[in-house]
C-alpha cells in the first residue's frame, strides 16, 4: 500500500501487559517496518493523555492509519475511535491488537508472549493497511409504536408513550384488556384493589386518541428494522366467525408484553387436583373472593384452610425457578380468608417464605400476629393429600413430613389452595420466533443483559417488559414497562438513528439469488427481491456476523470491515515467524 | 404414625400466657443464647414449635419446660419479639393443668375469677369455722397453754389433715407426671436402676437450683440476684413448712419457746419476707425479662403468700408482747390465708417445687438411657459391604 502513514501504540497497561510482554522489544520490531511512520510505547493509552498523544501525532505527522496494540477491542475500540475522529481521520482507519486478554494475561513465557505479540501487532499493521474510509448509515425513526399484550405491562408502557403523544398500536389477544391481574381481588402487600389499579388506567386508555387497542387480536408478521418495521395485525376468528382483513401498521420498535401462563396444577399428582373437588388453585380462590363467598364445593363455610406454595415452583422435576408472587399472595389470602371468616384456621404449608420486597416482611410478620399456622415441608418431599375419615371434622388431612419440628404430620384441611407458580406461555416460542428474539431454558425472553439492559434484548427495536421476562410482581413489571417506554421516547427524540458502517453488502451482480444466505441469517436481515431474482441484505438489521459472507457459494457478499483481502493478509501476519532474542 | 396437627391449641394457651408465640419464625436465636439447650434437650424453639402446631400428645410427655428456669436471655435475643422464655413458663403452667387430674388447676389458670372467688370461699369458711371451735372448745384471751383459744394440739391435727390431703394430691399428679413423662414420652427402655444411679439429684436439685445459677454462665454481666432470692424463699419456705408442720407445739408452746425453733423461725422469715418483696418490687416495676409479663396466679401467688408472711409476722409480735387477743385474731387471719393457699398448692404454680427436681430427675435418666442406648447401637453396629 502506498501513502500509508501508520502510527503504532504499544499499551504496557500498567504491568499487565509488561510484566510478560517485552514491549520495548515489540517496538523496535515494528519501527523496522514499512508504512510505519511512527512507534511508542506508554503505560496507559487508554487515558487521557494517551489518546491526547494520539491526536497530536495524527496531526504533526500527518499519519493516516492507527494500531493500538493493548485491550480487548470490546473494552477500548470505542476510546481509540473517538480520537481518531477528533483529529479528524475516519474512526474506520484504526485496528485493535489483542495483547493483553489474548496473550500477557494467558502466558507465563516471556520469549513466547513477544514473538506472539509482535505477530499479532504484525496482522494489525497489515490489516489497516488495507482498511477503507467507511460512512455510518443514519435512518428515520418512526415515532410510532406497537405494544404487544394488554395486561398491567402493556397497558402502562402505551400510555407512557401516549401521554408524551405518540402513536401506540396495543395488540391485545383476548376481548378485554388487563391480562392476569384482572383476576385478582386485593394485591400484597399493602391490599390494594386491583381492581382500582386497573379501572384508572382502562379509563385513560379508552380516553386516548393515540392509543389504539386491536382486541382479539394477534400480530402475524413483523418486517423491517429498528425505527422502519412493517407489522401485520390479524384480528381472531370470534364468536361472530367472520374473516377480518389483516391491518397493516408502520411502527418505530415494538414493546413485548405477552406475560405468563399459571402452572398446570394437575400435573403435580398426589394432590390431587381435579380429582378432590375442594383441592382448589390461587386463581380459583381469587374467583370465589371476588365473587365474595369462600366455600366448598359443597357450599359450605371451610373451617380449616391450608395453602400449599411452591406448586410447580423450585422443583427440579418441573420449574426450578422461584416465582416470586406467591409467598405474599398467599399471606395475603390467609388475611382474606381470616376476614371473611374469623373463626377459619389456616396453615400455611411453604419450604420458604421469600419475603424480599418492600413491605414484605412486615405483612409476614402481621400474618403470623394473625396465627396463620406456618409448616415448613422440604423441597424433594411434597406434602400429600389424603381423603379425611369418617370421625374426622374435616373433608381432608394433608400429610407432611415438617421440616421445623421433624415431625411427620396431618393437617386438616376443608379446602386447599395451590400456589401455582407462573411459567411462559405455550405460545411464547411463536412470539419470539415473530420478533426475533431468545427464550431461556424456561421459555422466558432473554434480555440484552440481566443486569444493565433488562428490557432491551438483542434486536434493536424489540423491548420486552413485564412476566413475559420472568417472574415478578407488579412495581417489578410497571417499572419495567415504563423503563421501555422511556427508552422508545429517547430514541423517538433523536427522530434518527445511526448505524453502524460495518455491515454486510451483496454484490447483486454476482448473486445467483439460491438464498442460502436468507435463511442462515441470525437476525433476520436478508430479504430476496422476487422481480431481480438476488438477496439483499438491510443493512440497519445486519451485525456482521459474517455467517452469509461464508456461505454465500458465488462470494457474492462482502463484510464491510472485514474483506477477504483484509482478513487474510490479518492471517498472514500472524503466520508470520518472528524470532526474539531476550536481552 | 402422623400426629395431627391441632391449630386450635395455640389459642387455648393464650389463657395460660403465651401470648406471642405465633409470632416465632424459628431462626433458632434462643436455643443458641440458652446455656441449658443441648443435643438431647432442644429448647425454647423445639417447645414453641410443638405449642405452635398443637403437638399436645407430644408437649405433655416433654421434660423440656422444666428444664428452664426462665433467665430470660431468650426474650431478650428474640428478633420477633416471640418470647421464648414466657412461652416456656405458659407451657410449665399448662404441664401443671395436664398433670393436675381434677382439672381444677385448669380452671384456675383459665379463670382468675374461679380462682379468687374459691379462695374467699375456702378463707371464710377457714374463719367461721375456727371461731366456732375457739369460742366452743377455749378462751379468746388465751393464745397459748391450758384454755388456749386454737390449742396447738389441734392446729397440729388441723395441718396434718391438710397436709395429707396435700400430699394425695401432689402425689397421684407427680405419678402422672412419671406416666406422661417416662412412659408414654420415652420410647426406649429405661433400666431400673438408673432410678437409683440419679436418685441424688432429686435433693441436689431441690436444695441448690444449681442450674438457676447455671443460666448465668453465659451472661455477661452476670444476673445471681434472682437465682439467690428464688433459693433463699424456698428454703425459708420449707424450713417453715417444717416447723408448722412437725414443731407446731413447740412453736406455740407459752413464753418459752425454744432457741432451736425460734432461729429456725427467724432464719425462714427472713428468706419469706425478702424473697415476697423483692418479687412483688419485680413484677410491679418490671425490672428483668422474666418479671415482664405476670400471668393472674403469679400475682395471687405473691400477693397471698405476702398477706401469710404479713399475718405470721403480727401474730407472732402480739403474741411476744403478750396482746393475746389481737394475737388470737391474726391468728385466724393466718389461717384463713394459709388453708386456701395450702389447698392451693397442687393445682398452681407452686406445685413446680415438687415438679422441677423431679423433671431434672427423670431428664437425668432419661438422657442416660438415650446415650447408653446409642453405644451399645454403636458397638453392636454391622457394617454392610
Amino acid at each position: 500500500m502506498k501513502n500509508c502513514r501508520i502510527g503504532v501504540y504499544i499499551c504496557m497497561c500498567g504491568t499487565n501487559i509488561a510484566k510478560i510482554v517485552d514491549v520495548e522489544a515489540v517496538a523496535k520490531f515494528v519501527s523496522g517496518l514499512p508504512n510505519v511512520t511512527l512507534v511508542r510505547t506508554y503505560k496507559y493509552m487508554c487515558s487521557n493523555p494517551g489518546q491526547e498523544m494520539i491526536v497530536q501525532d495524527i496531526k504533526e505527522n500527518q499519519l493516516n492509519r492507527v494500531v493500538v496494540a493493548a485491550c480487548s477491542p470490546s473494552m477500548h475500540e470505542r476510546t481509540f475511535r473517538s480520537a481518531l475522529r477528533t483529529a479528524g481521520l475516519n474512526q474506520y482507519l484504526f485496528e485493535m491488537a489483542n495483547i493483553r486478554e489474548q496473550c500477557s494475561w494467558v502466558h507465563d513465557d516471556t520469549k513466547e508472549a513477544t514473538e506472539k505479540a509482535m505477530a499479532m501487532t504484525l496482522a494489525a499493521i497489515w490489516k489497516v493497511e488495507l482498511h477503507e474510509p467507511l460512512e455510518s448509515m443514519t435512518v428515520d425513526m418512526s415515532p410510532n409504536v406497537l405494544v404487544i399484550g394488554g395486561g398491567i405491562a402493556g397497558m402502562t408502557a402505551a400510555l407512557e408513550l401516549a401521554d408524551a403523544g405518540h402513536s401506540v398500536h396495543l395488540v391485545e389477544k383476548n376481548e378485554q384488556l388487563g391480562g392476569n391481574i384482572a383476576r385478582v381481588d386485593l394485591t400484597a402487600p399493602y391490599l390494594y384493589s386491583a381492581r382500582d389499579l386497573l379501572t384508572e388506567r382502562l379509563t385513560r386508555i379508552r380516553d386516548n386518541k393515540h392509543i389504539k387497542v386491536y382486541f382479539e387480536s394477534k400480530v402475524i408478521n413483523l418486517s423491517g428494522y429498528i425505527g422502519n418495521f412493517t407489522a401485520t395485525i390479524q384480528k381472531q376468528n370470534g364468536k361472530s366467525g367472520t374473516n377480518h382483513d389483516p391491518t397493516e401498521v408502520h411502527i418505530g420498535n415494538v414493546i413485548v408484553c405477552t406475560g405468563y401462563k399459571e402452572f398446570d396444577a394437575s400435573r403435580i399428582t398426589h394432590y390431587g387436583y381435579g380429582k378432590l373437588p375442594n383441592v382448589i388453585t390461587s386463581f380459583e380462590l381469587e374467583k370465589m373472593i371476588r365473587a365474595g363467598r369462600i366455600e366448598t364445593k359443597e357450599g359450605k363455610i371451610p373451617q380449616y384452610v391450608a395453602i400449599i406454595h411452591c406448586v410447580g415452583s423450585r422443583s427440579q422435576e418441573f420449574h426450578t425457578y422461584c416465582s416470586r408472587v406467591c409467598c405474599m399472595t398467599a399471606l395475603k389470602y390467609a388475611h382474606e380468608i381470616k376476614s371473611a371468616n374469623p373463626k377459619c384456621y389456616i396453615s400455611d404449608v411453604y419450604i420458604d417464605m421469600h419475603a424480599f420486597g418492600k413491605g414484605h416482611e412486615d405483612f409476614y410478620l402481621r400474618s403470623s400476629e394473625a396465627k396463620t399456622l406456618f409448616l415448613m415441608y422440604e423441597k424433594n418431599d411434597r406434602p400429600v393429600i389424603h381423603r379425611a375419615g369418617p370421625k374426622d371434622d374435616c373433608e381432608m388431612l394433608i400429610e407432611v413430613n415438617e421440616k421445623l419440628s421433624g415431625e411427620l404430620i396431618e393437617i386438616p384441611a376443608d379446602l386447599i389452595v395451590l400456589m401455582v407458580g407462573m411459567e411462559s406461555r405455550p405460545d411464547s416460542a411463536e412470539v419470539a420466533r415473530l420478533v426475533n428474539i431468545s427464550q431461556d431454558k424456561d421459555g422466558w425472553f432473554i434480555e440484552s443483559h440481566p443486569k444493565l439492559e433488562p428490557v432491551a434484548t438483542t434486536t434493536d427495536g424489540i423491548f420486552i417488559a413485564g412476566t413475559c421476562v420472568a417472574p415478578k410482581d407488579i412495581p417489578d413489571t410497571v417499572a419495567q414497562a415504563r423503563a421501555a417506554a422511556a427508552r422508545i421516547l429517547a430514541k423517538i427524540s433523536k427522530g434518527k438513528i445511526e448505524v453502524d458502517a460495518v455491515y454486510s453488502e451483496v454484490n447483486e451482480d454476482i448473486c445467483s439469488g439460491c438464498r442460502f444466505c436468507n435463511k442462515l441469517c441470525p437476525y433476520s436481515a436478508i430479504e430476496f427481491n422476487e422481480k431481480e431474482g438476488h438477496s439483499h441484505i438491510i443493512s440497519a438489521l445486519c451485525k456482521a456476523c459474517g455467517v452469509c459472507v461464508a456461505a454465500c457459494p458465488s462470494a457474492a457478499i462482502k463484510g464491510r470491515h472485514f474483506t477477504d483481502s483484509q482478513v487474510l493478509s490479518e492471517i498472514d501476519g500472524l503466520t508470520q515467524t518472528i524470532q526474539y532474542v531476550e536481552p | 404414625m402422623s400426629i395431627r396437627v391441632n391449630p386450635r391449641f395455640i389459642n387455648d394457651l393464650v389463657l395460660f400466657g403465651a401470648e406471642d408465640v405465633q409470632l416465632c419464625y424459628h431462626c433458632g436465636d434462643c436455643s443458641t443464647v440458652c446455656p441449658h439447650a443441648d443435643e438431647v434437650y432442644k429448647f425454647p424453639r423445639k417447645s414453641m414449635r410443638q405449642l405452635q402446631m398443637g403437638l399436645e400428645r407430644k408437649i405433655e410427655t416433654t421434660l423440656e419446660p422444666w428444664l428452664c428456669y426462665y433467665c430470660g436471655q431468650c426474650s431478650e435475643q428474640c428478633p420477633r419479639e416471640a418470647a421464648p422464655g414466657e412461652t416456656m413458663m405458659s407451657l410449665r403452667r399448662w404441664l401443671i393443668s395436664r398433670y393436675d387430674f381434677t382439672g381444677i388447676a385448669k380452671q384456675f389458670f383459665k379463670s382468675r375469677m374461679t380462682e379468687v372467688i374459691t379462695i374467699i370461699c375456702f378463707a371464710l369458711l377457714t374463719g367461721v369455722f375456727l371461731l366456732y371451735y375457739g369460742y366452743s372448745m377455749g378462751n379468746f384471751h388465751i393464745y397459748d397453754g391450758e384454755g388456749a383459744f386454737l390449742s396447738s394440739s389441734f392446729i397440729h391435727e388441723f395441718d396434718l389433715t391438710l397436709g395429707s390431703l396435700l400430699l394425695i394430691f401432689l402425689a397421684i399428679n407427680a405419678f402422672r407426671m412419671w406416666y406422661f413423662t417416662m412412659i408414654k414420652g420415652t420410647k426406649i427402655p429405661v433400666p431400673w436402676w438408673l432410678y437409683l444411679k440419679e436418685l441424688y439429684l432429686l435433693p441436689w436439685h431441690f436444695f441448690t437450683q444449681k442450674r438457676y445459677s447455671e443460666c448465668e454462665s453465659k451472661r455477661d454481666p452476670k444476673i445471681f440476684m434472682p437465682w439467690i432470692i428464688h433459693l433463699g424463699l424456698m428454703l425459708g419456705y420449707v424450713i417453715m413448712l417444717v416447723l408448722v408442720m412437725v414443731f407446731i407445739e413447740r412453736l406455740q408452746s407459752g413464753p418459752a419457746i425454744q432457741w432451736q425453733v425460734h432461729i429456725f423461725g427467724y432464719i425462714a422469715t427472713i428468706g419469706l419476707v425478702t424473697g415476697t418483696i423483692y418479687f412483688i418490687r419485680s413484677r410491679l416495676n418490671k425490672t428483668y425479662e422474666q418479671y415482664k409479663k405476670s400471668h393472674g396466679t403469679d400475682w395471687v401467688f405473691v400477693v397471698l403468700l405476702f398477706f401469710i408472711v404479713l399475718t405470721g409476722i403480727a401474730q407472732h409480735i402480739f403474741h411476744r408482747t403478750g396482746l393475746y387477743e389481737l394475737a388470737n385474731i391474726t391468728y385466724i387471719a393466718h389461717l384463713m390465708c394459709v388453708v386456701p393457699w395450702l389447698l392451693r398448692m397442687p393445682f398452681s404454680k407452686w406445685a413446680h417445687l415438687v415438679y422441677r427436681p423431679l423433671a431434672m430427675y427423670f431428664a437425668a435418666i432419661r438422657r442416660d438411657a438415650i446415650t447408653s442406648r446409642e453405644s451399645l447401637l454403636k458397638s453392636n453396629s454391622v457394617s454392610i459391604k
